[in-house]
């Protein structure tokens, strides 16, 4: 459909992506397949049902998701209560979604337009105006439908609402280009230097993401870098001496930020309502002596000339 | 001082943390305050029969005496003789009852509570606001208590109330509930403390000698003025001796003292009371020092409570700026002696009955609003350092009084709205927030002129007041409308009719109805219909609660004249007509609407399914809670689902029906005539009646159990199985503000509730900031905040010992947690606590 888009969850009120009150469009698909990714809804581009058991009233009382569904064996129980999806067999007709009276099937990914998403984002024009926030596009990656992405910008422009996008940068630069005239603010993260790394983690290279943010920052554009910390995987201490150095002798320190966001547990539940195994699943550290490492790193980058914090806050301030 | 920027004592912008912090004393830089405020926590509820016991010796001794001067009498008399003290450490001097904190006892108002629970469920058995009481007081007491019986107020409502009127109050069906002055004094006003200090009690009785020299003889109410003139003096000059009492303590303490700070601490005490045991005060000490002398006094009278303070950073102001100009006191004690000041008004106590406590939990007198911040008459911003002090003092004492409520509006100092976020995020409950814009439109609808209406006080919870010139009845009754709808679908009848009501027969037997039949939502045919039959049951039941209200307030009139009171409002004095008559400028009842929510959820529902997408029936959907909603289990997940269209969302689908309750609710009040001259004021808030009122309904179509709490004042719909709002503060305050606040003239009230995290950092303090401001902007009313974790909460029920001091915002008010009943507690965490991602 043109000048549509699939997101799986309009936020209003964000306060972390973007400075002030916003609303968070988050955008559905994405090319990379983070382990630590707290969003796993977001990763195919087409809608999906998602399963809350806890919510589901039972079979024997019920029984609407079976009676709707196209393909019944997809419905897996457990003492009356909706267990699961075989996902070999869902075909994603997406009528469970709407015949559950308890919000057990949750629909992850709609299709909007950009009408429709201005309708919701409008309503806020206020909030954005008494706490200098606005709109954040994020994901997933808003890139996978930059022509609707450029649109919804254009729209935001037009009315004034500041933008920002939060993106991996893993995309043609075409598309980068694309939506540039019309975004205020973007987010990207460095989730490795090492390209190879970087590939088992993510899935992909890092070479694309580091080229793209090189001639981001190079346009001036105002950016937010991000290293989400992940216990085992990026907290090295040559890895951050290398994201220093990239930050700034290829991206010229023109950064307005770095974030450290530590590793917290996000999305657990919600790769549970996909039948998917939670990829940190085995992890365990101590969490003070993370925390306080990722504190000493925080003081490092600064050492180096590098604005940099903890969290995801844009303003200095007491806590 | 005018030029320069006002400011308190620290920085605007000062940190005071985020939340609750368990164990956590010592908030004040001064530790005589956090002394006392150690002291008062410490202090035991006890019950002082010494009131009960001079009153009755009053009446017992001049049963010949009319009213007013019956109670003037036994004012006087309890002045003269109740057990005076002086505690240590406090810079004030003046009690409600002896010792500090304890309750005394009003027996003119109720007694037959009193007299069962003394005998058969003791006050020190409660699970919950607890109070004690030694065994021989306890005798006396009844003994006492026998003397009234069958003569109070109570006794003549319930003989006067008609079947119709009975039904529907908390007699009957609970329909609505007009308990608090059925059962209690009135109350809710502000006193002209602007005047009591410029001219002292002597003026006072100047004014009224001079009054009463001037009455003609052949005026046709010659006597019934003449009495309240008479009265007024005996209990204006009973204030006098009182005061000096304190005077003559205060020097005697000072002479045994040894330690010379303290001697000469009491010394100053006792020449404060000297000069205001009739004269006007002259500094700030002795303006605060006379201002709790005479809001005392004024409760010893009358139990009404929310007799409220007014716009103290106005009416103090003065008295600090010539102090601080002629170096009687430099800022910091002033700061001190307003936290000094706040602890003390902690300790008025007031014993309420096991049914109020149960829906009302709190052993204080409630509702004692100070009001800062604002406008002046030309609409200019009065902000000064004194609303910077008394924020600093809230934080620093951070205790249920006083309630404090900022005035805001588009002028309102950048600094000052930092420090009200600052305080609001430190998460003890204060302060609240009121919109000038809206509060002062409302009280142009109540034909104020636009210069009075700018000088608006909050009173009680969130009912806007004209100090020292209205008497507004503020907080009359609750009506629950939840019942109501429940009535209007159902022809009338209670959805639980059945033979187990003690009230069967009466209502329910031979086709007999609860209330009128005004439609059956089986047989109507679209949404218009059964707002029509809504409106209709809504006339009935406005009409009863009003005409009950209108006996109570004859009642009252009748038997409970407050001429020490009158003595502070414009009109009294001039006209020689009490409060209770109708003597000052402004005259309303204000009775509120609970279960806005509730209903709006109830229409949203049924217009969606029965009427729009015709997947139920009216008769399927009243059957599942006829059922309580057992063996209707989809219907059940269905209606507390995102798929049906809630209330909260800023889904218009539901909040215009929200807006239609809420105008169907305000046209049926407004205007209604009461017999004081003036007219009905609705409000549309619930306080924590919500618990209360919920108890005792069926279940609602809202998705809602039997039993279970209705929707908090303007609040969204959570049931047990669900919050329906899903959408955020920002959905929130778009809905809520779909309705003119403004009609809602006796106030409207919103809780938010806030995780500590979500308004940490320099980021959370300037979105509230922000967000606050937009509410305001949209028409809300008034806001206050609870910065409180569902944690905290959960953890403070397991060991109450390490939270006894942690407040919440219950509604219109703060209280401890930890004194809370437990469906309240449970009400709390269940309210919807707003993440931000």
């Amino acid at each position: 459909m043109p000048g549509s888009g699939i997101i799986f969850n309009i936020q209003r009120y964000t306060i972390h992506d973007g400075p002030g009150i916003r609303t968070e469009l988050f955008l559905k698909g994405c090319p990379l397949r983070c382990r630590w990714c707290g969003n796993p809804e977001s990763h195919k581009v087409t809608p999906q049902p998602g399963i809350y058991p806890v919510k589901c009233i039972g079979r024997d009382k019920c029984g609407c998701c079976v009676d709707s569904c196209e393909n019944k064996e997809s419905l897996v129980f457990a003492e009356h209560k909706l267990s699961a999806i075989d996902r070999t067999q869902c075909i994603n007709c997406m009528k469970c979604t709407e015949s559950c009276p308890a919000d057990a099937v949750k629909r992850w990914g709609r299709q909007m337009s950009v009408a429709e998403a201005m309708d919701t984002i409008l309503r806020d024009v206020s909030y954005y105006n008494s706490s200098d926030g606005g709109v954040t596009l994020s994901g997933g990656e808003p890139l996978m439908q930059v022509s609707f992405v450029s649109d919804l910008l254009k729209e935001c422009r037009k009315c004034g609402i500041h933008t920002c996008v939060e993106t991996t940068l893993y995309a043609d630069w075409n598309s980068v280009e694309e939506i540039l005239p019309d975004t205020d603010l973007f987010i990207t993260d460095l989730k490795h230097m090492d390209s190879a790394m970087h590939e088992t983690y993510t899935g992909v290279s890092n070479t694309r993401i580091l080229d793209n943010m090189q001639r981001l920052a190079s346009l001036g554009k105002p950016l937010i870098v991000r290293i989400p910390v992940i216990p085992g995987v990026n907290d090295s201490k040559e890895n951050m001496e290398a994201s220093a150095d990239f930050i700034l002798h290829k991206l010229h320190n023109r950064v307005e930020e770095l974030q450290l966001l530590e590793f917290l547990r996000l999305g657990e539940e919600k790769y549970k309502s996909l039948d998917l195994e939670y990829p940190m699943e085995g992890l365990t550290f101590d969490r003070d002596e993370f925390t306080l490492k990722v504190k000493n790193f925080c003081d490092y980058f600064q050492g180096r000339g590098i604005v940099c914090k903890v969290g995801t806050a844009t303003k200095e301030g007491t806590r | 001082m005018n030029d320069r920027k006002p400011i308190g004592t620290e920085t605007f912008d000062k940190h005071y943390g985020v939340g609750y912090k368990v164990g956590h004393e010592g908030f004040s830089p001064y530790e005589r305050v956090n002394r006392l405020r150690k002291v008062f926590l410490d202090r035991k509820f006890n019950i002082d029969i010494q009131r009960a016991r001079l009153i009755t010796q009053t009446y017992k001794e001049n049963p010949q005496l009319s009213a007013k001067l019956k109670t003037a009498y036994s004012l006087k008399n309890i002045l003269e003789h109740v057990d005076i003290d002086l505690y240590e450490d406090e810079l004030l001097a003046g009690e409600l009852a002896a010792p500090a904190k304890a309750a005394p006892i009003y027996p003119e108002f109720s007694v037959e509570w009193i007299i069962d629970e003394l005998r058969n469920h003791p006050f020190d058995q409660r699970d919950h606001d607890k109070f004690y009481i030694t065994d021989e007081d306890k005798e006396e007491l009844l003994e006492l208590l026998e003397f009234w019986r069958g003569k109070t107020i109570a006794d003549a409502v319930e003989a006067n109330l008609t079947e119709d009127q009975k039904k529907g109050c908390e007699m009957g069906k609970k329909v609505y509930m007009t308990n608090l002055y059925h059962f209690g004094g009135v109350g809710h006003f502000v006193m002209n403390y602007e005047k009591l200090l410029r001219v002292g009690y002597q003026g006072l009785i100047a004014e009224a000698e001079e009054y009463l020299a001037a009455l003609d003889p052949a005026d046709s109410e010659y006597v019934e003025k003449k009495e309240f003139y008479e009265a007024m003096l005996i209990e204006l000059r009973a204030a006098c001796t009182y005061i000096s009492r304190y005077a003559e303590l205060a020097e005697q303490r000072s002479g045994q003292e040894e330690n010379p700070v303290r001697k000469e601490e009491l010394k100053q005490i006792a020449a404060n009371c000297r000069q205001i045991a009739g004269g006007p005060a002259k500094t700030m000490w002795q303006a605060i020092q006379l201002w709790h002398f005479a809001t005392t006094i004024t409760l010893i009278e009358s139990n009404g409570h929310s007799v409220s303070y007014g716009r103290m950073d106005q009416w103090l102001y003065p008295y600090y700026k010539s102090d601080m100009e002629n170096h009687v006191i430099d800022k910091e004690f002033a700061q001190e002696l307003l936290e000094c000041a706040y602890v003390k008004m902690g300790n008025p106590s007031k014993l309420k009955d096991r049914m109020t406590v149960r829906v009302r939990n709190g052993r204080g007198w409630g509702g004692e609003s100070l009001t800062i911040g604002g406008v002046d008459e030309r609409g200019e911003d009065v902000t000064n350092d004194l609303t910077f002090m008394m924020l600093e003092a809230s934080v620093h004492t951070r205790m249920i009084n006083p309630w404090v409520c900022v005035r805001m509006h588009k002028n309102t100092p950048y600094e000052l709205k930092v420090k009200v976020v600052e305080c609001i995020r430190a998460g003890y409950g204060h302060p609240k927030i009121f919109n000038d814009e809206v509060a002062v439109k409302a009280m142009q609808r109540k034909g104020m002129s636009l210069s009075q209406a700018r000088d608006y006080a909050v009173v009680g919870c969130v009912e806007p007041d004209l100090p020292g010139r209205e008497y507004g009845y503020h907080d009359a009754a609750y009506m629950n409308i939840a019942k109501v709808m429940e009535l209007a679908l159902n022809g009338g009848r209670c959805i639980d009719c059945s033979t187990n009501c003690p009230r069967y027969r009466e209502c329910a037997g031979d086709g007999k109805t609860l209330g009128p039949d005004t439609g059956y939502l089986p047989n109507l045919q679209n949404i218009d219909e059964v707002l029509a039959g809504f409106d209709k049951q809504m006339q009935f039941w406005t009409e009863q609660m009003c005409s009950g209200l209108n006996l109570i307030d004859e009642i009252q009139k009748e038997r409970k004249p407050l001429p020490y009171a009158s003595a502070f409002f414009e009109g009294c004095m001039e006209s020689g007509k009490d409060l209770g008559e109708g003597g000052t400028r402004f005259n309303f009842t204000g009775p509120q609407a609970s279960g806005i929510g509730t209903c709006a959820d109830i229409l949203s529902t049924i217009k969606q399914l029965v009427f729009d997408e015709k997947r139920y029936t009216g008769e399927e959907l009243l059957s599942a809670v006829r059922d309580n909603w057992e063996g209707h289990d989809i219907l059940y997940a269905l209606v507390n689902s995102s798929k049906v269209h809630h209330y909260g969302n800023d889904d218009d689908y539901a909040d215009d029906l929200f807006k239609k309750v809420f105008e169907c609710y305000c046209q049926n009040i407004t205007g209604r005539k009461n017999p004081r001259g003036g007219y009905f004021c609705p409000g549309v808030y619930t306080v924590n009646a919500n618990v209360g009122l919920g108890m005792d309904l069926g279940a609602s179509l809202d998705g809602r159990k039997s039993g279970e709490p209705i929707s908090d004042n303007m609040g969204p719909v959570h049931t047990k199985a669900a919050s329906h709002d899903i959408s955020g503060p920002t959905a929130i305050a778009n809905s809520v503000t779909k309705a003119d606040h403004s009609l809602a003239t006796n106030g409207t009230l919103l809780n938010w509730k806030f995780p500590p995290e979500c308004v940490a950092g320099l980021e959370g303090r300037e979105n509230l900031v922000g967000f606050i401001g937009t509410y305001l902007e949209k028409g809300g009313m008034h806001c206050q905040f609870n910065i409180m974790s569902n944690e905290m909460m959960k953890a403070a029920m397991e060991t109450p010992e390490n939270y006894r001091d942690m407040l919440v915002r219950v509604a219109g008010y703060s209280a401890y947690f930890v004194e809370l009943g437990r469906p309240l507690q449970m009400d709390l965490i269940r309210r919807t606590e707003l993440a931000f991602s």
